[in-house]
């Protein structure tokens, strides 16, 4: 089956026919050069998947042919990119990698001279002048030139020593699955120069995977809990390929749901920011919005997907946000830039445990219980408005948010405690996402009314 | 006429063009993907000149290479003659250079080599073209894609053995020879110098032997362009001089007074050097001096002739068993023992080699030759005119045998002869002229330029 999707997030989809292929990573290539604004080097890397190497070749020779200077961090993950544009005062940067997808899959994400996600506006552009396929192509002699840098990852960890008191954290005995992706490289070197120590599982980096590199609570349960006992660690992390994002288990070797390390960082570190706005998208917990009311705090939601996230950021002052993320365990922190990086919400849930001196487990038991439901229905996009007005007339009176597919919030009663259902078409997959919430016991009832609607539209 | 014209050429070199607008990448990537698809699944030499378009080049054909599922082996910055031994050495399924030889330097191009490290014969050629316009290239998926190693020494080092087998190399080191190059900051640029010095002890004066700087004089070696080397032969009292263009494929070569030989009597007397070894049959092109012919009778041995092209001069030396090849009109020396392909180093050894064994410096050596007077000219191509340009020298000339194996090529019976072509590399006509008399010469001349311009 055909793979490839072409979207504001970037190209992404099983490599070779029907997927992503040498012409996309030549073309994107080519049209990102076109599309950038500012003058300077493009920074790349990859992650240790099997294709990054030909995909990286394409890119390369798209870049110095359009005369821009490529700065190549070799196998290094996305948020040491987006460090990077900042400190060699880069053009922009691409990432390959799929990050949670399958060894089989590969993507080009691409990042501004601020090393953040490209906004709405700007992905738009960057696929008008892929589509246009006119190319600026510079003079032979103008060329661009690749230079290796094999230093960025440590200056990233010099970045993290500044923000993190590394004195209370090495302290934490850890168990991380690396997933075979980035992080094996970084949290090696974290060892290495600052006394950490970290127990690396799946940390070899030669392209193949152990498994799926998803941050779900379900992945967490198949190698990483089950150490975390036996080898006495405090805690169990696990990233994925490009290390944007983490999910744990506790001490006692539970998986913990991806769900929680949003608000788990917001109840840090809402009393300890100045912006009192936790930015969210619209498919994640209603748990936000009631750690955020204890602190104060005011949660934001807009729509799925990095670039709404973006457009969001920018329309803030910086100093309103304390927090951004996603329900995947991508945070991203006003310190680092608003950059989601798995690696910096490992320590910052860390130091959470250092500063309330209260192990994961019971940090974990801190937070009201919700439950989510989670179904994808095959897409029939004719159908789809028809759906979404069904659904918002049906529950009587409701909340709707209609910013990306229906969201809609129920009155306590009937469907249980803060109980909301989001619909939704995935960006990524052909499907129909459903996913309802509420607080303490999950919703069957609605969810299954509510899938049942969706599949008479299938 | 559109100065856009013709500044891409997909035809018998494989792919050449201006980088820029014209080159992509994408078309090279496309292009290696074909390539990679023909060959197979596999291990593929890649190797480069030092034009500046290399790097970007190298970086979107490995990814073509990769995507078709070949292993890429590459060599660096490499002669072509030697990237092809490695292919065939190696057991490679085939190689690439990224050279456009003596063409500008705004001008890059893909060489393809089959695994014998050829290039690839007319129907290969045109079932690799085919392949790629059909655009139905192997496209692996993630654990099927290719690898990339990396293979820089002992390429250089196979070439020159197999060279210097073949010459009585004590007896050149033994004369410890005052030798001159010019190695147009080229592919020779760190390995000429190093067999010539070190492998041939010759007392060398270099210039142009830096591959980081540009060319410093057109890329292809003739008289106008080796102002620089005639200098320095004038200034130091070197014994020869060589000059290369920037793959290291042709070769040029001068006389202690700076004056260059004609490219043919290089040939010639590179032909007299093999032949009185080795007797057999000789295969040049077309636009080559009849003193080939004559070199060769004095060994009884028989000339052949081929379209113009490495590759098709090739194919009638492999038809043809022949020992020894080359063009004349460009200065490429192609002896069959080292390998089937243009080599400036062979050609390099085997006139020292001579110099060695006749105590007789290049000048004497060139005047023993037989004079033959040829002059030749180029001017820009336009479509369509080359068929009526050779309808009407034929026309002109009916008391000429015609050749019509490349463009038209008329032979008098007194040996004159007069040959005009399209070229295959550039957007240009060319005509050459040649007989044992310089008034006559000057008369064909006339003649045919007169067609051209009409």
């Amino acid at each position: 089956m055909a793979s490839l999707r072409i979207s504001q997030v970037g190209v992404r989809g099983v490599v070779g026919r029907g997927g992503i292929t040498a012409s996309h990573a030549l073309d994107f290539g080519a049209a990102f050069a076109t599309f950038l604004a500012t003058d300077g080097p493009v920074v790349i890397a990859r992650d240790p998947r099997a294709s990054g190497l030909m995909l990286r070749e394409g890119l390369v020779a798209a870049l110095l042919a359009a005369g821009r200077d490529v700065i190549d961090l070799g196998i290094a993950s996305t948020p040491v990119i987006q460090h990077t544009i900042r400190q060699r005062q880069a053009a922009g940067g691409v990432s390959i990698s799929a990050s949670h997808n399958a060894a089989e899959w590969n993507a080009l994400k691409f990042f501004g001279p601020l090393g953040t996600y490209l906004t709405t506006a700007e992905a738009d552009e960057l696929l008008d002048i892929y589509h246009l396929r006119r190319f600026y192509a510079a003079p032979w002699n103008k060329l661009g030139r690749v230079e290796m840098d094999s230093s960025a990852i440590d200056r990233y960890l010099d970045e993290l020593s500044e923000v993190f008191h590394f004195d209370r954290l090495r302290q934490f005995r850890v168990v991380v699955d690396c997933s075979n992706g980035t992080s094996s490289r970084i949290l090696r070197r974290l060892n290495e120069r600052f006394g950490f120590s970290l127990i690396l599982i799946n940390a070899t980096m030669d392209g193949r995977f152990a498994h799926e590199p998803s941050t779900s609570a379900r992945v967490v349960g198949l190698q990483l809990a089950p150490l975390v006992q036996p080898l006495s660690a405090d805690a169990g992390f696990l990233f994925d390929a490009d290390s944007d994002r983490v999910a744990f288990a506790t001490e006692l070797g539970e998986p913990a749901s991806e769900e929680l390390i949003l608000p788990m960082l917001a109840d840090y570190l809402l009393p300890r920011s100045e912006g009192k706005i936790v930015l969210t998208n619209i498919s994640t917990t209603s748990l936000n919005e009631e750690v955020a009311g204890w602190h104060g705090g005011k949660v934001v939601r807009v729509p799925v997907g990095r670039n709404a996230a973006i457009d969001a950021l920018n329309a803030h002052r910086p100093e309103q946000i304390a927090l951004a993320g996603e329900g995947t365990g991508a945070v991203m922190m006003p310190q680092f830039r608003f950059v989601y990086d798995g690696i910096a919400t490992m320590l910052t849930l860390l130091e959470k445990c250092a500063a309330q001196q209260q192990p994961l487990s019971q940090l974990v038991a801190a937070m009201p219980g919700y439950s989510m439901l989670k179904g994808e229905v095959p897409l029939s996009r004719h159908k789809i408005p028809q759906l979404l007005e069904l659904l918002a007339t049906s529950f009587g009176e409701v909340s709707i948010n209609r910013q990306d597919g229906l969201r809609v919030d129920l009155p306590s009663g009937r469907w249980g405690q803060n109980a909301w259902f989001h619909v939704r078409v995935s960006q990524t997959e052909p499907f129909v996402r459903v996913i309802a919430e509420a607080r303490g016991t999950a919703p069957r009832d609605l969810f299954d009314e509510v899938m049942e609607t969706t599949r008479a539209h299938a | 006429m559109s100065k856009r014209e013709h500044l891409l050429k997909i035809g018998v070199s494989g792919i050449r063009g201006v980088v820029g607008e014209f080159l992509t990448p994408a078309l090279a990537c496309a292009f290696a993907q074909a390539f990679g698809t023909y060959t197979g699944r596999g291990r593929v030499i890649l190797g480069r000149d030092t034009r500046s378009s290399g790097p970007m080049l190298e970086h979107a054909v490995t990814c073509g290479l990769l995507s078709a599922g070949c292993d890429v082996v590459q060599v660096g910055v490499l002669p072509t003659p030697t990237i092809q031994m490695y292919v065939a050495a190696t057991g490679a399924l085939g190689g690439i250079a990224l050279t456009a030889s003596h063409n500008p330097p705004e001008y890059n191009a893909l060489k393809l080599f089959n695994e014998q490290g050829q290039f690839f014969n007319h129907y290969e050629r045109g079932e690799l073209i085919d392949l790629f316009h059909q655009g139905e290239f192997t496209d692996a998926g993630n654990f099927g894609l290719g690898s990339i190693s990396q293979e820089y020494s002992t390429p250089a080092r196979m070439h020159f053995d197999r060279v210097l087998k073949c010459v009585n190399r004590d007896r050149i080191r033994q004369r410890n020879f005052h030798a001159a190059i010019d190695a147009v900051n080229g592919a020779g640029s760190i390995l000429t110098p190093h067999f010539l010095e070190q492998e041939l002890g010759c007392r060398l004066e270099a210039i142009s032997v830096d591959p980081t700087q540009p060319f410093p004089r057109e890329a292809e070696p003739t008289p106008q362009s080796l102002g620089d080397l005639k200098e320095l032969m004038k200034r130091t009292g070197a014994e020869i001089g060589f000059a290369q263009d920037p793959d290291g494929d042709r070769l040029a070569v001068a006389k202690p007074d700076g004056t260059l030989l004609d490219n043919d009597e290089v040939l010639a007397l590179v032909v007299d050097a093999v032949l009185s070894r080795m007797p057999g049959n000789v295969v040049v092109n077309l636009t080559s001096s009849s003193v080939i012919d004559e070199v060769a009778a004095w060994h009884g041995c028989k000339v052949f002739r081929s379209a113009v092209g490495e590759a098709n001069v090739v194919e009638r030396m492999l038809a043809h068993k022949a020992v020894i090849g080359g063009e004349g009109s460009n200065g490429g020396i192609i002896f069959p023992t080292v390998h089937y392909c243009r080599d400036s180093y062979t050609g390099m050894a085997f006139l020292l080699d001579r110099m060695a064994e006749t105590g007789l410096g290049i000048t004497e050596l060139a005047a023993r030759l037989p004079k033959f007077y040829r002059v030749s000219t180029k001017v820009p191509f336009q479509h369509g005119r080359l068929a009526g340009i050779i309808q009407a020298t034929e026309a002109r000339f009916p008391d000429a045998k015609a050749d019509r194996t490349d463009g038209l090529k008329l032979i008098w019976p007194d040996g004159a002869w007069l040959h005009v072509r399209g070229s295959n590399t550039e957007p240009l006509m060319r005509l050459s002229v040649e007989s044992r008399d310089a008034e006559r010469t000057q008369v064909l001349m006339k003649a045919g330029t007169d067609i051209l311009g009409s």
